[in-house]
């Protein structure tokens, strides 16, 4: 099967795509562009733009009032500027004719929020807020706790109960994670391993794209220019798209090493240490095998993309192609992504065995759960009977497309084509 | 033996018929031609012969064995429509089309730039291909496809889109490789260029071969009946005349076809006798362009029409 046909268009393909600049860009910029991403993402999430936000703190009694002064004098937003606030006591009747007063502030928003704080509160720990943007949760969520804690002693104040027992009763739970292995083996687990999972996930994501579009580019290069007319008067057609697919899942896998190139490091030396909280733990084995996986993935999803880009002649045809490989590729991410909530949710475990799905989920997912031997093992057998079922047809379309030209074909005309003689 | 030969192949497209049970043989050493107009299945009937199409049914023969992948190897394929990876450097273009054909190494590459240093390329060894002009890429071409020493040449209307300059330097390729004994298949439609260089040639139109055998015996066997005359005066006393079986005017001459080789003597008397005064009268003269339209009853594109391609 394997001559020197196809190793000489294998050659041709890794020393077009390992030497073009577009290889080395992408290899260096991918994960530039990854963690600028992330890091974009987590700038955004966390901006939550309240400085000068300036509010009223209103209470029923002077004694409270002196309390939460007294509290809040110590909140880091406070302290610093970002929150003005003012304090008042007045009763209901008072209070809502200042409210009443105080609308023209609350609108231009020269005042950003009221809070009141009634003497039923104490009882059951219901606060007003009136604000133009009452639903701004960061209001709530940074004085909520302050509020809650000067409630709950307050209310304990009098039911003689010792600082520690009101301490505990303020504290929260806190979850530990504690992983026990296949080998009942229990460790206390950080972040370093959802990381992990999140950045295989992309990074798959991204390179299954990026490689799909640049084989299905240089096919239709070949039939545009009409280099295909002699490059099969050499070889025949399934060489050729053998040569192609596996010249540039070499590519693939070369520049997904790459990438994971400083994991393999971490894991294998001791000179590069991690936070306690960011260290993984993943094996030499399962790097291996994502890799190999991911060659096996290459194949089946260049396979598809040098199908569309045989059945049309242009980008522009091709994006109404493209899209069923695009949601093959899509949505196990999405599903990959899902599981980082619940890593052991049935979805995952069947779409990580699945035909096509497995490429990207089955990394996620060993990388944040036990995956048991066998289903590796099924994993293969599935990505491998994936390519044997798909090839043929593939081959098919991808040969008759190659010499066709003029108009756009139909999807009729296409499925007409792997009936064809050829 | 011959060299290559088509028995009974057929091959249609949904329900097109391209190829109609076509059967011809090149002999070894020959230039043949096989002549059409567009559409005739030429080109279909080429790529049957490389492989790239599948036939319907019907064989080719190398040698008398049925062609197979090693058959490729020994062939220069230069299609209608060429093409070159524009982003690939010169030599490496060279070297890869020789390479999926077998060949390497440091052998070929010396050939390689003796080729370009023959062609006044050789400076341009390391361009890329989108950097040369149209006419050095066609000169690229040519080379990838003699560089592997094939023992046949088969080219899909080669004189298409070419510059004078490459139409001679693709001739004088073509006359080198029969001189070593190589086989040259080409299609055309230019009857001007085949009559010249083929010693064989085949016709095909509507897909069925309809004349096929040396140029020799051909044109003596069409050119017997065959008179071609320059002549002032009328001569349309001859439609219907019972030893005429055909008159065609081809603009700068007539051609009158007699019913019986041995007439053509009556034929000059007939003329004489009318007072038509004949400037030339030649007779067992005929051109492959006359024999076409005999049999295929409409005259060929003319050159005209051509478009060009890279």
């Amino acid at each position: 099967m394997f001559n020197y046909r196809i190793a000489a268009i294998i050659k041709r393909e890794l020393k077009e795509k390992l030497f073009s600049k577009t290889f080395i860009l992408m290899t260096v910029l991918i994960p530039v562009l990854m963690f600028g991403i992330i890091g974009v993402q987590a700038f955004i999430a966390t901006y939550e733009g309240d400085q000068d936000t300036t509010i009223e703190f209103i209470t029923d009694s002077i004694e409270m009032e002196s309390a939460f002064q007294q509290e809040f004098q110590n909140l880091e937003f406070i302290k610093n500027g970002y929150y003005k606030v003012t304090y008042n006591t007045m009763n209901r009747e008072q209070f809502n004719e200042y409210l009443d007063a105080k609308k023209p502030d609350l609108l231009s928003e020269k005042l950003n929020g009221i809070i009141y704080v009634s003497d039923t509160a104490m009882e059951n720990k219901e606060i007003e807020f009136y604000s133009k943007t009452p639903k701004n949760i960061t209001v709530s969520e940074k004085l909520s706790g302050t509020i809650n804690k000067i409630l709950v002693a307050n209310y304990f104040a009098d039911k003689q109960l010792s600082s520690d027992e009101i301490s505990y009763i303020r504290k929260g739970v806190d979850f530990k994670s504690y992983k026990i292995s296949e080998e009942e083996e229990i460790k206390e687990e950080g972040y370093g391993n959802m990381v992990l999972s999140y950045l295989f996930t992309f990074l798959l994501y991204i390179s299954l794209l990026m490689m799909g579009q640049m084989v299905m580019q240089s096919v239709m290069e070949e039939k545009q220019n009409r280099i295909v007319e002699i490059l099969l008067s050499s070889v025949n057609s399934r060489e050729l798209m053998t040569g192609k697919i596996v010249g540039s899942s070499i590519t693939g896998v070369l520049q997904m090493a790459i990438w994971l190139s400083p994991i393999m490091v971490v894991i294998s030396t001791a000179w590069l240490s991690l936070p306690e909280e960011l260290l993984f733990n993943i094996s030499f084995n399962q790097i291996l095998f994502l890799l190999f996986n991911y060659f096996l993935g290459l194949v089946i999803f260049l396979g598809l993309f040098a199908t569309v880009g045989a059945i049309f002649e242009n980008p522009q045809e091709a994006q109404s192609g493209m899209w069923p490989v695009m949601l093959l590729i899509m949505i196990p991410f999405f599903i990959a992504l899902s599981l980082m909530k619940n890593p052991s949710n049935p979805m995952a475990e069947i779409s990580s065995m699945f035909p096509f799905a497995s490429i990207i989920v089955m990394p996620a997912r060993f990388t944040l759960v036990d995956v048991p031997v066998w289903q590796f093992i099924v994993a293969f057998i599935v990505n491998v009977g994936t390519i044997f079922a798909i090839f043929p047809i593939a081959g098919k379309i991808y040969r008759v497309g190659l010499l066709r030209t003029g108009k756009k074909p139909k999807w009729s005309e296409v499925v007409k084509w792997i009936k064809y003689k050829y | 033996m011959s060299a290559l030969e088509v028995k009974n192949l057929t091959k249609t497209f949904d329900k097109i018929v391209a190829v109609d049970n076509a059967s011809f043989e090149v002999p070894d050493g020959s230039i043949f031609g096989l002549i059409g107009r567009n559409g005739a299945g030429k080109t279909t009937t080429l790529r049957t012969i490389m492989g790239i199409y599948l036939q319907d049914s019907g064989e080719i023969l190398f040698r008398g064995k049925p062609v197979d992948d090693s058959f490729k190897s020994m062939v220069g394929y230069l299609p209608e429509e060429r093409g070159l990876y524009k982003k690939m450097k010169v030599l490496d273009t060279l070297l890869f089309f020789a390479e999926v054909k077998g060949k390497s190494g440091k052998k070929l590459e010396k050939e390689a730039l003796k080729y370009l240093k023959r062609f006044d390329l050789l400076d341009r060894k390391l361009s890329k291909i989108e950097d040369l002009s149209k006419g050095n890429q066609q000169k690229i071409q040519f080379i990838a496809t003699v560089l592997h020493d094939p023992d046949f040449l088969i080219l899909d209307e080669p004189f298409s889109g070419l510059d004078p300059i490459n139409t001679n330097l693709l001739k004088t390729i073509i006359l080198e490789k029969k001189k070593e004994g190589k086989v040259i298949i080409f299609s055309t439609h230019l009857m001007d260029f085949a009559e010249k260089m083929c010693d064989h040639v085949a016709m095909i139109d509507n897909g069925k071969i309809i004349l096929n055998g040396s140029m020799q015996k051909i044109k003596h066997e069409y050119a017997q009946q065959n008179v071609s005359i320059n002549y002032e005066g009328d001569i349309s006393f001859l439609n219907g005349h019972p030893i005429v079986e055909k008159i065609e005017d081809f603009g700068n001459t007539t051609g009158i076809r007699v019913k019986n080789a041995n007439q053509t003597q009556e034929l000059l008397k007939l003329l004489v006798d009318r007072n038509v005064t004949l400037k030339k009268f030649d007779a067992n003269d005929i051109s492959l362009h006359e024999i076409f339209i005999q049999l295929a009853g409409k005259p060929i594109e003319e050159l005209t029409q051509e478009v060009s391609h890279v």
